[in-house]
């Protein structure tokens, strides 16, 4: 086994990679977790200040105007679109709402009723959305006989639901731990990633230097022997860094392992570690180049991490990045452990969808082995 | 027989690297392969230990066809390959025991030749250094010695002097001596002459991919017509007197080197007291003259038309 001993010293002698690799990981995963544990949750109706130009002046849109007047502060604005837009930049309203001439006939006919000024980055942007549906959505049910019924809609808007919170802790400390979870195995993945293609890499480029390879050609040494004991030194190698994320996270956060369904990140984890092993072994079928290597560790971590929602969450992201995105196995590795589950059946399209990407990688890499051996 | 290789031809594409090469090797000598830079001697190795395929001809080694598969008889085999194939993250004796390991499963021998092989290269005040904070000459003792610690009975050297410090070399010329006088056949390429004289016992010549010429080194210089050179130089002589030197028997060239006069003998006895008797017939006076017996170089000149050294 001197192959396999000596895969796993020169590997060693890299360690200073794996090191640096894993306390950035961490330090981002801190960051980030920290962020993910401190996010709000709730959601609490503030008064907001909004411009109102009512172009319509029916019963209608005067009751809608009362309406966001008793939620809202009102303040003077104009039909001047440069300037209603510099009143949001400069955040003196945080809306203005142009109510149209045919406003009445809009909301009988569902069609879009006013026109709404805002800076859709801001939550109020929501809140006033949602105060001017909820109104529109009354008004619209209310409508019968050629009018509108609008102490129906006073009412029914004054009307609220009680409702008793017995306890809500529970649930929001089960949020943040799955959100823990989510943000430290999606992070995992991406230093998994550059992990194995750095360190595999520049230990296979030395092992495939053409110089020292040509020692082993004419060794006796059987070719099939050398290349079980490299690879049982690449899997060696992988298991021992994927254990180290696992193991880390059983030490952090082991705790709370009965609050969340932990066989999911466990298992899309090593069903990942092996499809990124298997890209690892096309890549070093297609270069022995160590800066290559490196480059590359670097690009494609990086690249299909934040194209697949490891840094930003894929519902952020766009279509076409997505799309883009599909054709890693990182996207449905973060797809996986974004999902909220209750059986790994719910997720065999994007787990089995990794095993075929592994496959893939497998079938080229012995593609290029092939035609190198051929050259 | 240890090694026959019989009318190999190798091309890369259009060129041909090696054009009907033959070559043997018997058991215990050391086998010279002698050329210029680029005639063929790698190749030759290379097709040889399988690791390049040649089109056509035949390659036996230990009297059996040598393919990718011979374990068996790789086992037997060193190699000693022209740049430095060592790996810059492992230590000497890591590299040495890595490269015995490729031969070697047993870890006790394992241990035992590396040692063994650390103590004939020299390397035991280096055994932690990496390749890199070694020297030039230190570096091809380490190159020798992972080819060599599985105590090989065939070992191919192909050209292990290049660009190191004359000390090294003495050391490797001395350590390649020890390795034949201990059992070992040993094939050696190089195209410096002097160490083709001092160390082998037989020599094939290449040049373009063919072998142009094989024997011991008398046997070599039998074959060319130059049989004894004397180097004269004189204080003052007419060309009319130079022309007339070729009336001495045997002469059959007169060459000019700045102020030395090369005169070259064909096979023949007292050269030396017939231009001796020339000089005092004619009144001419010399301030230096000695004999030498022809070099390979003079052979390679004589086969090829061209200098070796160039």
């Amino acid at each position: 086994m001197t192959v396999f001993k000596y895969f796993l010293k020169i590997a060693l002698k890299n360690k200073w990679i794996i090191i640096m690799y894993i306390s950035i990981f961490f330090v981002m995963t801190l960051l980030n977790s920290t962020d993910a544990m401190k996010r709000e949750e709730t959601f609490v109706e503030t008064r907001l200040n909004i411009g109102i130009i009512d172009k319509s002046n029916s019963e209608l849109s005067s009751s809608l105007k009362d309406y966001l007047k008793q939620k809202n502060n009102i303040v003077d604005s104009r039909e001047d679109e440069e300037y209603i837009k510099e009143q949001i930049f400069l955040e003196i309203a945080d809306a203005v709402i142009i109510i149209p001439e045919d406003f009445d006939k809009r909301v009988i006919n569902k069609e879009e009723a006013v026109l709404i000024y805002k800076d859709d980055r801001k939550p109020e942007s929501i809140q006033i959305e949602n105060q001017i549906n909820k109104y529109l959505a009354f008004a619209n049910i209310t409508y019968a006989n050629g009018q509108f019924t609008l102490d129906d809609v006073k009412e029914a808007l004054n009307e609220g639901t009680e409702v008793r919170v017995l306890s809500n802790k529970g649930e929001s400390e089960n949020s943040r731990i799955s959100t823990w979870f989510r943000y430290y195995y999606n992070f995992t993945g991406y230093v998994i990633l550059a992990v194995y293609i750095a360190i595999i890499g520049i230990v296979m480029s030395d092992f495939r230097d053409e110089k020292i390879d040509n020692r082993r050609k004419i060794s006796s040494k059987r070719f099939l022997e050398f290349n079980r004991e490299i690879y049982l030194g690449q899997l060696t190698l992988a298991t021992a860094v994927t254990s180290i994320f696992i193991i880390a996270s059983i030490l952090l956060m082991g705790r709370y392992f009965g609050d969340i369904y932990y066989t999911k990140y466990l298992v899309n984890l090593i069903v990942f570690s092996f499809s990124i092993l298997c890209l690892t072994f096309l890549i070093n079928n297609i270069t022995r180049n160590k800066q290559i290597i490196t480059t590359l560790s670097t690009v494609i971590s990086l690249g299909t991490s934040f194209i697949s929602g490891v840094m930003v969450p894929q519902e952020l992201l766009g279509e076409k990045v997505l799309l883009v995105a599909k054709f890693f196995p990182v996207y449905y590795f973060v797809k996986i452990n974004d999902a909220v589950i209750n059986s790994l059946s719910e997720v065999r399209f994007e787990l089995f969808m990794q095993v075929l990407f592994a496959v893939a990688f497998l079938l080229l890499g012995l593609m290029f082995s092939k035609k190198a051996q051929r050259a | 027989m240890v090694v026959k290789v019989k009318n190999v031809v190798k091309r890369y594409d259009e060129k041909i690297a090696l054009d009907h090469f033959n070559m043997e090797v018997r058991e215990g000598e050391i086998l010279g392969l002698l050329g210029p830079n680029g005639c063929g001697k790698t190749t030759a190795i290379n097709c040889i230990l399988s690791l390049l395929k040649f089109d056509k001809g035949e390659v036996q080694v230990f009297g059996r066809k040598m393919t990718p598969n011979s374990y068996d008889m790789k086992r037997q085999i060193g190699l000693v390959p022209q740049e430095v194939s060592v790996f810059e993250n492992l230590t000497v004796k890591e590299n040495i025991d890595y490269f015995c390991g490729l031969y070697i499963d047993d870890k006790n021998t394992r241990k035992k030749y590396a040692e063994e092989a650390i103590e004939f290269v020299g390397l035991k005040d280096y055994v932690k250094f990496y390749p890199k904070k070694l020297s030039g000459g230190l570096k091809r003792r380490l190159n020798i010695a992972c080819g060599i610690v599985h105590k090989p009975k065939l070992i191919f050297l192909d050209e292990p002097t290049v660009a190191v410090d004359a000390q090294s070399r003495n050391f490797i010329l001395e350590g390649i001596k020890k390795l034949n006088q201990e059992g070992s056949t040993i094939i050696y390429t190089t195209h410096y002459l002097e160490e083709a004289e001092m160390l082998c016992s037989r020599i094939v010549i290449m040049d373009n991919g063919k072998d142009i010429a094989s024997g011991t080194i008398e046997e070599l210089k039998a074959m060319i017509t130059t049989s004894e050179k004397i180097v004269i130089r004189f204080i003052n002589i007419e060309d009319e007197v130079i022309n007339a030197m070729y009336r001495i028997p045997h002469v059959i060239d007169i060459e000019r080197n700045g102020e030395d006069f090369i005169i070259k003998f064909e096979n023949g006895i007292n050269n030396l007291s017939n231009l001796l008797n020339f000089i005092a017939e004619h009144n001419l006076t010399y301030i230096k003259l000695y004999s030498q017996l022809p070099t390979l170089n003079d052979v390679f000149l004589e086969l090829t038309g061209k200098e070796l050294r160039d």
